[in-house]
Parts: C-alpha cells; sequence; structure tokens
C-alpha cells in the first residue's frame, strides 16, 4: 500500500478529552455555544482578563511570556496564596499547570458556532474511589464554567 | 513531579535534534515524565503520538478515522501508567490503535451495511488513491487491519496474526483475499 494516506489530526476539543482520559480529570465537560469561535477564543485566551471570571477561585492570573507558545503564570487566590503555571496557549487550545493542579481550555468550530470544552484536575495521584466521587461535582463545575463564558463572550460581543 | 527532570525534556523534544535520533526514544522520555504526572509532557506526547495513531487508523477505520483516532489514544493514554517499559511504546501503540480502529469500523459497519466485493464497480478513474479508497471501503474492517499491518508496517503474518489474536492461517487467507479484491479492482 503505497499510497500516501492523508493523516485525521485531532481537533482541539477531542485533544482535550484524550488529555481528559490520560490526566484521570475530575473536571471535563463540553458543550455547543451559539456564539463564533472567534468571539468565544477571545474570552478563553485573554488569561488575564477573563479567566478570573471564569474560575470563582480565582482573584486574579498574571502571565509573562516565555518562550513559543509556552508562558508562565501566577495565579492568585481570593486569601492571598499564590501558585506558579506553565501555560501552553495556542488558537483553540489551552493547558495550565501548577505543581498540584491541571487545568485546560478547548474550542473548535461548529456549524454556526463553537463547541467549548473545558479540563480540571489534579497532580497528585488520589485514591480511584475518591477521584469517582468527585467527578458529577467537576461535571457540574465544568459546565458552569462553559456557562459562564458563554455570558462574557456575549458580553464582549454587545456594544 | 519532578521538575528538574522534565524541565530536562521538554525543551529538548523542540530542539533540533540530528536526523538520525529516534523520535521513539524522545518519547520513551516524555512516558516517564506523563507517568509521573506532568500534563505538558502528556501534551508532547500526545504532538508525537498524534500522526503516527491517524495513519494507522485512515486505511482501517475510513471515515470514521476521527474517532478511531480519538478513542485509540484514550486508550493508550489511559493505559499509560501501566506502561512498564516506555521503549516498548512503539509495539504497544501500534497494538491498541489496531485493535481500536477494527472496533470503531465494525461498529460503524453495523450502522451502515458496506456491499460484497463482487459489487466492487469499475473504476476508469485516474485517482488511483481514491480507486484504493473505494477497494477498501468494500472489505471489512478486519481485512483493512491485516492489509495494514503486512503492507504499512510491515509485519510477518505471525506478529499480525498476534497482534489481531488470529492465527496465521486467518491471516494468509485475509490477506490473500484482500489483495485478489484489489487485483480483481484494477483489472477491470
Amino acid at each position: 500500500m503505497s499510497v500516501d494516506w492523508p493523516t485525521t489530526e485531532l481537533d482541539p476539543v477531542r485533544r482535550l478529552r484524550v488529555m481528559a482520559a490520560g490526566l484521570n480529570a475530575v473536571m471535563y465537560a463540553d458543550a455547543h455555544l451559539d456564539i463564533p469561535f472567534a468571539d468565544v477564543w477571545a474570552v478563553a485566551s485573554d488569561l488575564e482578563g477573563e479567566l478570573p471570571h471564569l474560575v470563582p477561585t480565582l482573584r486574579a492570573f498574571v502571565t509573562s511570556p516565555a518562550s513559543g507558545t509556552r508562558q508562565h503564570a501566577w495565579a492568585y487566590g481570593p486569601f492571598g496564596h499564590r501558585a506558579r503555571f506553565d501555560v501552553v496557549l495556542q488558537p483553540g487550545w489551552c493547558l495550565m499547570q501548577s505543581r498540584y493542579v491541571v487545568g485546560g481550555m478547548a474550542a473548535v468550530p461548529e456549524g454556526c458556532g463553537t463547541r467549548f470544552a473545558v479540563l480540571g484536575g489534579l497532580r497528585q495521584t488520589w485514591p480511584a474511589q475518591t477521584l469517582t466521587a468527585l467527578r458529577p461535582l467537576g461535571h457540574t463545575r465544568g459546565r458552569r464554567m462553559i456557562g459562564r463564558a458563554r455570558q462574557r463572550a456575549t458580553a464582549r460581543r454587545t456594544p | 513531579m519532578n521538575k528538574a527532570n522534565t524541565g530536562f525534556l521538554r525543551p529538548r523534544l523542540g530542539a533540533r535534534q540530528p536526523a538520525e535520533e529516534d523520535p521513539w526514544a524522545k518519547a520513551a522520555l516524555l512516558v516517564r515524565a506523563a507517568q509521573s504526572g506532568d500534563a505538558l509532557a502528556l501534551n508532547d506526547l500526545l504532538d508525537l503520538l498524534t500522526p503516527y495513531v491517524s495513519r494507522l487508523c485512515r486505511p482501517i477505520a475510513l471515515a470514521e478515522s476521527p474517532d478511531a483516532v480519538q478513542e485509540a489514544l484514550i486508550a493508550v493514554f489511559q493505559g499509560l501508567p501501566r506502561l512498564k517499559d516506555p521503549r516498548a511504546l512503539y509495539a504497544w501503540v501500534r497494538t491498541i490503535t489496531v485493535r481500536e480502529a477494527v472496533r470503531v469500523a465494525r461498529r460503524a459497519e453495523h450502522e451502515t451495511p458496506v456491499g460484497e466485493f463482487d459489487d466492487v464497480p469499475s473504476s476508469h478513474s485516474a485517482e488511483v488513491a481514491a480507486d484504493v479508497r473505494d477497494v477498501l471501503r468494500r472489505m471489512s474492517a478486519e481485512h483493512r487491519a491485516v492489509l495494514v499491518l503486512r503492507e504499512l508496517e510491515g509485519l510477518d503474518e505471525r506478529s499480525a496474526g498476534q497482534l489481531l489474536n488470529i492465527s496465521c492461517g486467518t491471516v494468509k487467507s485475509r490477506l490473500h483475499r484482500a489483495r485478489h479484491s484489489f487485483r480483481k479492482a484494477w483489472a477491470r
């Protein structure tokens, strides 16, 4: 079979599903938003301006460019504690990790709108039963985060 | 996570490497980091594995290839913590991917029955690739998997049989039938 077969790359949302499985993530959710991709990703990729609106436990998120698609960031909690994050950010794809947690967002055009996905996980090894118990809560939190992203994107579109 | 260790690994992946360096050796380093919980190493590993997994899935799963690629990579990543020898990654990924591609393709075939070999239409198109896809589409996923393993991956019949959990004789008969259907299609 000497034909050069076209390869099928994973789109960013499928890619985040794979990452969620690999990381045994406690939070994963995706949903269709009736908002163009550019508007959704304008919110998701504005980490300093929008991430604290999407994640209630975050007071501020301060980034500093590193190399290429990689960045460093400091996340500040409501009680003054902070954590350093390594960030990969490119169109439709964002992955962040600190010493203790992992977060991710992905988006891909879908019809006239966008499929938007979010991921959250713990880096330390936890008992499987604990992760299983946390997952329904994580799914609910993921849906809420997507809802907040929808609100923010809609607000930014409204003049 | 061992930060010093993964910090050592990631720049090497992006750096220009000698052409003869085995990409699977780099993957083995990423596997170690990913197994220790480094999400960015897992991200780099996904970059490395996706083209290979896609190349295997496409001729087996055809139109279902995006689903097959996703399912295969999920199976690979879920099994990653149990992979004891990262140097075995290549063969391990191939085994999982081919089985997942066959499973996804069979699931789709149950939903959309394909024609028999005798129904292969005459093809006078100059587009050889399109003809190949047309012939493949009329084969079962199992026949396509045998072809991929023998002709694309270069496995011998014994290894292909072990991977697909079938006998050497079954591999030979499927291969014979697959090749026959190609000859028949081209002879028209």
